[in-house]
């Protein structure tokens, strides 16, 4: 007889009551060790628990929607016993986190083929025309057409009913809490489906569907989210990177030594900290009343990262303790990290504000989405040489492009400008970072 | 090439999925053309399936009560069937519906076009009339959305000789002759029915069923008291046989021994091979979609190796402005499922957020006793792993059925064990078709256990039962004495 194993949560971080928005397995399922079992979805990471064992799954505890933490049992697994002896647990059942924060900056990338715990989970097809989606809502058929007609899925409302059930005025009160603003706790793809009518394109041409991967609609709906609620106003400003350039290249293979890339990126988030410090509404968050700021007195600053995956914000923590080096160490490490999937969900947790450098692609300008709950974040784009007017003549400057995004709600146009005026000015002279 | 017909929605079969689809369209404004190979809409289920099959089957029920009542003192003397005027009491019931349906359409302004239709391209249907017919002749129809509708067709067995008595459902429902002795082939709701169906009207019945039961898809304890019934009237039910070869002898040729008829079959059950004689054959093994003859591959349609053209839940196939419902998009093969299927593709199509809403799709086998159930049955329950309860009421405590003259029904209700929700029910008896509506309405809505023992079910009814069984698992039945779990 197989040992039955009780599969629970194990540590993911200084999270608590994170909520399930999907179980990718059902009793009767064969696992293997690594499988996937459940979603779950914090602030801003999702994170997919795997199986520790390998075995059936018998009964699973947990369901869409419920707040789980540590320890919670998820479902028991009649483990597979190998060649009789019982498998070992597998050492590393830490969650693999994906995502998932948000920047406008997302160069064009061929998308390809998702690794198949991200890849959309396809319902199988049902020998009878069973209804998947909220399968067990207690709903009658008049509330499911309802609800499929407003777009909402039954299982994230909750029945006011006898016995929990899902009346018409449950799924009205839902839409109308969904339209109400940014308590909407949907996750994406879910919920409120876009107002944009169903177009058959097949009419004009030959088309595919491609779904989106899980950590794509989550961004999806974060970026939506900060774009629609936050009143974005964008800064544009150049700074002249001569020096900075010629200092880096001197220090570049001496860093090389070390096995640090010594990128202008590690030199944007020092000169950011000096920024920050002399302007400290810039490294705020709004009170969820809107009625006061809190001011941070630590430097943490995220940067975009482009995966195939999609796109992840990492941080990188006390930036202003840290030395150049360091810095550019870690953000070569969490970087890899990133594109390797193998980010943990603290990683991408305690950012103050980001910076999203799309200075290898090109371009000369552009206005990238906030990241809440920061208010503000530095887009970079490609430094070029031009002819600078030094006031004999033109003499010629490496000018590197800023774009600052920010919150209007919180920091004032003068205080923007004077924000990135003084980046300008400490990446023109490095010196000021020793100040 | 005569008319080109430019349509918004063009309906590929008029069938009870077809013409619920072509109908909805048309009423929510859509311009629809309904196209139909055979003369009179409907389908199989109005012109040779369910319509006529239940008309015949209230005769045999007639017929059996008739006789059974003759030991109660009513004797009416031996039933004398002619064929003839039943025949044609039975097209006139099927044509009062099909005509009802012609009309339906004409109010709608639902274009009919009768003809076999095929693909020319994504966007193009071929429709040739059938030769002599009308003066349809050949059409283009030009649609934006086609539905295919065009559902199934019985399979045969290999073996099978080409002869006039080897019949199909639709061969046996014309009444030709009533056969002294008849060889069904077939123990499923068609094979039964038909059975059910000539042993009243006076045949000699033998069944031959491939697999070790009746009625595959419904628990055994259900289909016990069917079987049971028709072991004590039947020349023989057999399970787990095959029929390897039926051979017609004609008239002319010499027949040496005297027992065989004038069709032989050979069956091969556990007991090994025996060759037995019989005047007909009928061949109920299933049916098959007809998903390879419509040219979907012009359309780009994925049609799979079945027959069937995979859909979503908006009833969308690969191709997203073409729509297949019915038996052609995926079993059960009833026409009830596709009437609901068709609304949905008229809908979508017309821009509305439809879908398939229905949990479950209710099945009844028209048989003496009916048997009929709906959602998860025991079978399923026990190899999915699923925890539940039950509770069984037996018709022989219900004073309607013992009215009837008849004892040997039941109802089951299966619970989830954890919320007490209705997962499924079945029922076997008479009517047992009309109580499992009750179940249906039971599951959609998510009632559980107690919801349907404290509803107040007429007395004296069949339908008692259903709340009584609802009653045993609770524990609160009076009309029964069950000793304290």
């Amino acid at each position: 007889m197989a040992p039955v194993r009780e599969v629970v949560l194990p540590d993911i971080g200084d999270f608590k009551d994170v909520e399930v928005i999907e179980v990718l397995v059902k009793p009767g399922d064969d696992v293997e060790t690594e499988t996937p079992l459940i979603t779950l979805e914090s602030d801003k990471a999702t994170m997919e628990v795997p199986s520790p064992y390998a075995g059936t799954v018998q009964s699973i505890q947990v369901k869409v929607g419920d707040r789980i933490s540590e320890g919670t049992v998820i479902l028991t697994l009649a483990e597979r016993s190998a060649g009789g002896a019982s498998a070992a647990p597998v050492p590393d059942t830490a969650t693999r986190a994906t995502i998932a924060t948000t920047s406008a900056a997302e160069p064009p990338a061929p998308t390809p083929a998702l690794p198949a715990a991200l890849a959309e989970q396809r319902p199988p097809p049902l020998p009878s025309a069973e209804v998947v989606r909220g399968s067990r809502a207690h709903a009658s058929p008049s509330v499911r057409r309802f609800a499929r007609e407003l777009g909402v899925d039954l299982g994230l409302v909750s029945g006011s009913g006898p016995k929990g059930r899902i009346l018409k005025d449950d799924v009205t009160a839902f839409t109308r809490k969904a339209l109400s603003g940014p308590v909407i706790s949907a996750p994406a793809g879910k919920g409120l489906v876009s107002a944009v009518p169903p177009i058959d394109f097949s009419r004009f041409g030959q088309t595919e569907l491609r779904p989106l991967s899980k950590v794509k609609r989550i961004a999806a709906e974060h970026l939506h989210r900060s774009w629609s609620t936050i009143p974005h106003v964008t800064q544009f400003d150049e700074a002249d990177i001569t020096e900075l350039e010629a200092f880096r290249q001197a220090k570049r293979k001496e860093a090389a030594q070390e096995d640090i890339k010594l990128t202008l990126l590690a030199f944007l988030l020092k000169a950011t900290v000096v920024a920050l410090k002399r302007h400290p509404e810039v490294n705020s968050s709004l009170t969820s009343d809107g009625e006061g700021l809190v001011l941070k007195r630590y430097f943490h600053i995220g940067i975009a990262v482009n995966t195939d995956l999609g796109l992840f914000v990492p941080v990188i923590r006390d930036v202003d303790q840290k030395g150049l080096y360091q810095v550019a160490a870690e953000v070569q490490a969490l970087s890899a990290r990133a594109r390797a999937g193998k980010i943990e969900p603290r990683e991408l947790q305690g950012g103050c504000f980001t910076v999203s450098s799309l200075g290898g692609v090109g371009g000369t300008g552009f206005t990238p989405i906030i990241n809440p709950p920061e208010v503000a974040i530095l887009g970079v784009s490609r430094a070029a040489m031009r002819p600078v007017h030094d006031g004999q003549g033109f003499a010629p400057r490496l000018i590197l492009p800023l774009c600052l995004s920010y919150d209007h709600r919180v920091i004032d146009g003068v205080a923007a400008a004077g924000f990135t005026r003084l980046l300008a000015e400490v990446l023109s002279d490095i010196r000021h970072i020793l100040l | 090439m005569s008319a080109v017909e430019k349509t918004e929605v063009a309906v590929i079969g008029a069938g009870p999925g077809g013409y619920a689809c072509a109908f909805r369209a048309a009423d929510l404004g859509k311009k629809t053309v309904l196209i139909e190979r055979y003369p009179d809409l409907g389908g199989v289920c109005l012109n040779v399936g369910c319509i006529p099959s239940k008309a015949l089957l209230h005769v045999a029920r007639l017929i059996d009560e008739i006789r059974a009542f003759k030991q109660h003192g009513i004797d009416l003397g031996t039933p004398r069937i002619e064929t003839e005027p039943l025949r044609s009491w039975t097209e006139g019931v099927v044509r009062r519906l099909t005509g009802g349906l012609k009309t339906l359409a004409r109010q709608r302004r639902v274009t009919v076009l009768h003809g076999t239709a095929t693909f020319r391209s994504p966007h193009e249907l071929h429709v040739t009339g059938a030769p002599g017919d009308q003066p349809q002749g050949e059409h283009l129809v030009s649609f934006e959305h086609a539905v295919i509708a065009a559902g199934s067709q019985a399979t045969s067995i290999p073996g099978l000789p080409e002869d006039p008595r080897i019949l199909d459902s639709t061969a046996a429902l014309r009444l030709a002759s009533i056969p002294k002795r008849l060889l069904v082939i077939g123990g499923g709701v068609i094979g039964l029915e038909m059975a059910c169906l000539y042993d009243a009207l006076g045949s000699e019945i033998t069944v031959v069923e491939l697999t070790d039961r009746l009625l595959a898809g419904c628990d055994p304890d259900i289909v016990k008291p069917l079987e049971r019934r028709l072991r004590e009237r039947y020349a023989g039910v057999h399970l787990a046989t095959r029929v390897l070869a039926v051979e017609a002898h004609m008239s002319d040729t010499h027949i040496s021994d005297k027992d065989s008829g004038e069709l032989s079959a050979r069956l091969e059950g556990q007991a090994g091979p025996v060759t037995q004689g019989f005047d007909a054959v009928l061949c109920a093994v299933g049916r098959r979609p007809n998903g390879h003859r419509l040219g979907a591959e012009l359309a780009g349609v994925s049609v799979n190796e079945a027959g069937y053209i995979p859909i979503d839940a908006q009833m969308r196939t690969n191709v997203p402005h073409i729509f297949a419902i019915g038996d052609i998009a995926r079993p059960p093969l009833l026409a009830h499922k596709a009437a609901h299927e068709g609304r949905v593709a008229a809908e979508v199509i017309a821009g509305h957020k439809s879908g398939f809403e229905g949990r479950v799709v209710p099945s009844v086998a028209y048989t003496d006793p009916e048997i009929a159930w709906v959602g998860l049955t025991e079978t399923e329950a026990v190899a999915q792993g699923v925890r539940y309860g039950k509770g069984v009421f037996p018709w022989a405590a219900n004073g309607r059925s013992l009215s009837y003259n008849r004892s040997e029904g039941l109802t089951k209700l299966l619970f989830d064990e954890s919320d007490h929700r209705l997962l499924g029910m079945a029922a076997c008896g008479p009517n047992a078709g009309d109580l499992i509506a009750e179940g249906t309405l039971a599951i959609e809505m998510g009632c559980d256990a107690r919801d349907i023992a404290l509803t107040i079910h007429p007395h004296p009814t069949l339908s008692e039962t259903v709340g009584q069984a609802a009653e045993v698992f609770e524990g609160t039945v009076t009309d029964l004495y069950l000793p304290r779990r």
